[in-house]
């Protein structure tokens, strides 16, 4: 989740009306908007929202040395207790791993061994995929809280999750400290928190590359919150590597047919980064399951591609 | 992820549809296009004055386009 | 995942999200679409110096974004003109009478002036609709139509592109032609090139109305160098047919030694012109071509946009435009921003300050002050600002300035000393609001 050489140094900075506080974590930009006049408060609310961004990427990272996701991935087949948050995060991924048929797959992050989307046409053999899928499913996995055991050569991975719950812990942090109206966006997976002042709460623009920036679709966020997923938003869930594409845990390739990127509302990130992550797992089902779901979202795609999928 | 021109309570979050990526040196992530994503980092920043200006000079000078077509549509030249 | 099973799953998502992060005190989201019209207004004054021209303009741009970044734009622009402009004939120690453009009447200068034509009044309305949308993966087309209607004059074009995305989307590459019709029917037709003004009433030298075709080409590049630097490169070529002539600009028939204009004598009874006038001429064809820079640059929460301009056409005009904005943040919710342009033309080939009466005929001839080499100046500044309910409005004020002189191997006898180029001082004001 963390790249060599990002500055741990958040920046803040007074905006229209309120204050922007900016910093990188997990390889993404993060921002905090803080509706206030008071340059101590926002100060403050940085600091607690960039410590617990830093605190979150430093745990669970799999690219860091030392932390408990090392750890576990380094047991050689033993079992590692985990302490309650970690253990939390596992009972989470277990429960989407149930939820999504088996799709949502902490332990197929090596899949990366073999798919490396650099813009080359090099797609790994069958073969390759074939050895590597024997080091993937939770379902191998001897999970009893607070004991996790791996077999020889799997690995577990909380990128698909951390960005979002890292949002979810930062707002949880601030309101104790302050009803003031924030929001806080790491790398696009954003919540509102605090009192509604303004009646359309904050506006979310989302844009597209395509139109240069003069397509817009605005949404107004008066609680609550949005996470994108899309293969832009991949490369960040999956700890900055360059993934193309939603891979599919239970075949080694990738889902077809995934919208290009999804948006969706609901009350918490963590909520909202699973169903977007979810529905692209859906592949050309994606829009049908968020109908489903009874959840506010917006799709895109492009349309060759979504009529495509229809034949 | 930066403000747009919205103003108080606005920002960009930032959404980007699939691509190959180039192998070019140039350039940036699409994850790093929060800068360029702002308002006033158009190319056009405002339309209508853009239009505007293009229509004093097109009627004033022996010169026209460039940045676009080159303008025209009126007696005053 | 089967269809029983789905619908359940947001709210066992909800169980397992409240249990891992453990707060119980989550407000439920609030979340909807803005609306997706986007309204882009400005009020414009023009306003030249010595009661030359005056317009005082409307423009609303509406833009309406559909999923899948469809856009639909529609424009008008109201203009509403006034005031007089430079006829093309050149000043003297004595009165001078025209007669007027429509043939019905004359107008008298002062002795010692530019001889302005103030019958320059007009209303223009002008229209246009565009539509752009992405087309497969990594292509977007556009197309779009416009018309104007003047007084006198009305224009019809379309146009269309198509854009390409490169490497990241970091490199785009766009194509776009545009074709324009427009006919002029100026009151009492178009006067023959290079025939003589006439008197009131003998429009015996008037054609009927006139059309001219504009193909326009652009070619362009837009380049992201960095997270907080892009350029674009475009190349132009203009091809205009028709008549290209201004049926308003004229030329003094002057003497060969003393430069003074030729009189002339009305017909007995009849008002006319008190000296001979020959109304102007331009070629049928005029191919343009110009390269286009520009660059944008973001440093910590400023941007700086240069851009440069060069143009050469087949009438010999070359011309260089460089222009900057600086874009100063300041304050909670404001922002200024200074403006320089700076624009130099080489003369037409076939620019003449006068005619010289006995002199060879000549193809082509005008004396329009925008056909003549000058340089030219803007210095602008903008103020910008956000309001409470996040509308944007800017009010802009500019100073533009041309500065040319007639070429002086064609100044003859006493017209050394007098003020035979009309230099242009404007002031541009501007209101806008987008909401």
């Amino acid at each position: 989740m963390t790249r060599a050489g990002e500055s741990r140094n958040p920046q803040l900075r007074r905006a229209a009306g309120y204050y922007q506080g900016l910093f990188r974590a997990m390889g993404s930009p993060c921002e905090l908007l803080v509706d206030t006049k008071n340059e101590k408060l926002a100060q403050k609310l940085l600091r607690l929202v960039a410590a617990e961004a830093w605190r979150v990427e430093d745990k669970f990272s799999r690219y860091l040395p030392g932390n408990i996701i090392a750890k576990i991935n380094e047991s050689d087949g033993q079992a590692v207790t985990v302490d309650d948050e970690t253990a939390n995060l596992l009972d989470f991924s277990a429960t989407l791993y149930e939820l999504s048929e088996r799709r949502f797959d902490i332990t197929s992050g090596v899949l990366r061994k073999v798919w490396i989307f650099d813009g080359s046409d090099r797609v790994p053999t069958a073969e390759s995929i074939r050895q590597i899928m024997d080091s993937i499913g939770w379902h191998r996995v001897s999970w009893q809280r607070p004991r996790i055991r791996l077999q020889p050569g799997m690995q577990i991975d909380l990128g698909g999750i951390g960005k979002e719950y890292a949002v979810d812990r930062a707002a949880a942090r601030i309101s104790p400290v302050t009803s003031c109206p924030c929001l806080i966006n790491f790398g696009g997976d954003l919540v509102a928190s605090g009192d509604v002042r303004q009646p359309d709460g904050w506006q979310v623009g989302i844009e597209s590359p395509d139109s240069e920036g003069s397509a817009k679709k605005l949404i107004a966020l008066r609680t609550g919150a949005l996470a994108t997923s899309g293969d832009a938003r991949r490369f960040l869930l999956k700890d900055g590597i360059r993934y193309g594409h939603i891979l599919n845990p239970q075949t080694g390739w990738p889902i077809e047919h995934a919208p290009d990127s999804v948006t969706v509302a609901a009350d918490t990130c963590t909520q909202a980064g699973m169903l977007t992550t979810l529905a692209m797992l859906n592949g050309a089902n994606a829009e049908a399951f968020l109908e489903q779901q009874n959840v506010q979202f917006w799709c895109l795609r492009q349309k060759s591609e979504s009529s495509r999928s229809r034949l | 992820m930066l403000n747009s021109r919205a103003g108080k309570s606005a920002l960009i979050a930032f959404l980007l549809a699939v691509m190959a990526s180039g192998c070019s040196s140039m350039g940036v992530e699409p994850w790093e296009r929060d800068v360029l994503a702002k308002e006033e980092m158009q190319l056009t920043t405002d339309p209508v004055e853009a239009g505007i200006d293009d229509h004093i000079y097109f009627s004033k000078e022996a010169s026209s386009g460039g940045r676009g077509f080159g303008g025209g549509g009126c007696g005053c030249n | 995942m089967s269809k029983q099973n789905s619908r359940s799953i947001a709210a066992s998502l909800a169980t397992a999200a409240c249990s891992l992060l453990g707060t119980s005190t989550i407000s439920p989201v609030q979340a909807q679409e803005e609306p997706d019209w986007d309204f882009n207004t400005a009020l414009l004054y023009y306003g030249e110096s010595d009661n030359r021209v005056q317009d005082f303009s409307l423009n609303v741009l509406a833009r309406r974004i559909y999923v899948d970044d469809r856009i639909l734009s529609l424009g008008l622009t109201v203009d509403a003109l006034t005031g007089a402009t430079p006829s093309g004939a050149l000043p003297f120690d004595g009165p001078q009478t025209f007669t007027r453009p429509s043939g019905k009447a004359t107008y008298t200068t002062a002795p010692n002036e530019i001889p302005l034509d103030d019958s320059f009044l007009d209303t223009r309305v002008a229209l246009t609709a565009g539509w752009q949308q992405p087309l497969a993966r990594l292509y977007s087309i556009n197309a779009g139509v416009s018309a104007s209607k003047e007084y006198d004059y009305v224009h019809l074009g379309a146009n269309a592109g198509l854009a390409r995305d490169f490497n990241k989307r970091n490199t785009t590459l766009s194509l776009g032609v545009a074709y324009s019709q427009d006919s002029l029917n100026p009151e009492g037709g178009a006067p023959v090139p290079l025939s003589a003004m006439l008197d009131v009433g003998d429009l015996s030298n008037r054609m009927g109305d006139q059309d001219k075709d504009v193909v326009d080409l652009v070619l362009g590049l837009t380049q992201v160098v960095s997270r907080d630097l892009l350029f674009q490169f475009n190349y132009s070529l203009s091809q205009s047919s028709g008549y290209l002539t201004d049926p308003f600009k004229f030329l003094s028939l002057v003497d060969p030694v003393t430069g003074d204009p030729v009189s002339h004598t009305p017909a007995p009874g009849e008002r006319g012109p008190s000296h001979e006038n020959r109304f102007e001429s331009r070629p049928d064809e005029r191919t343009k071509h110009s390269v286009y820079g520009q660059a944008k640059y973001y440093m910590s929460g400023k941007v700086l946009d240069l851009s440069y301009r060069y143009m050469t056409d087949d009438w010999e005009i070359d011309s260089h435009t460089l222009e900057a904005r600086y874009r100063w943040p300041f304050g909670d919710r404001s922002y200024l921003e200074p403006h320089v342009r700076w624009y130099t033309q080489t003369a037409a080939d076939f620019y003449r300050i006068s005619l010289v009466d006995g002199a060879p005929p000549l193809e082509f001839a005008s004396a329009d002050y925008r056909l003549g080499e000058f340089d030219a100046i803007t210095l602008g500044m903008k103020y910008g600002w956000t309001t409470r309910s996040d509308n944007e409005m800017s009010v802009r004020l500019e100073y533009y300035m041309q500065d040319g002189s007639a070429p002086s191997d064609q100044i003859i006898g006493n017209q050394v000393g007098r003020e035979l180029y009309p230099d242009l001082d404007a002031i541009i004001a501007q209101f806008s609001y987008r909401f």
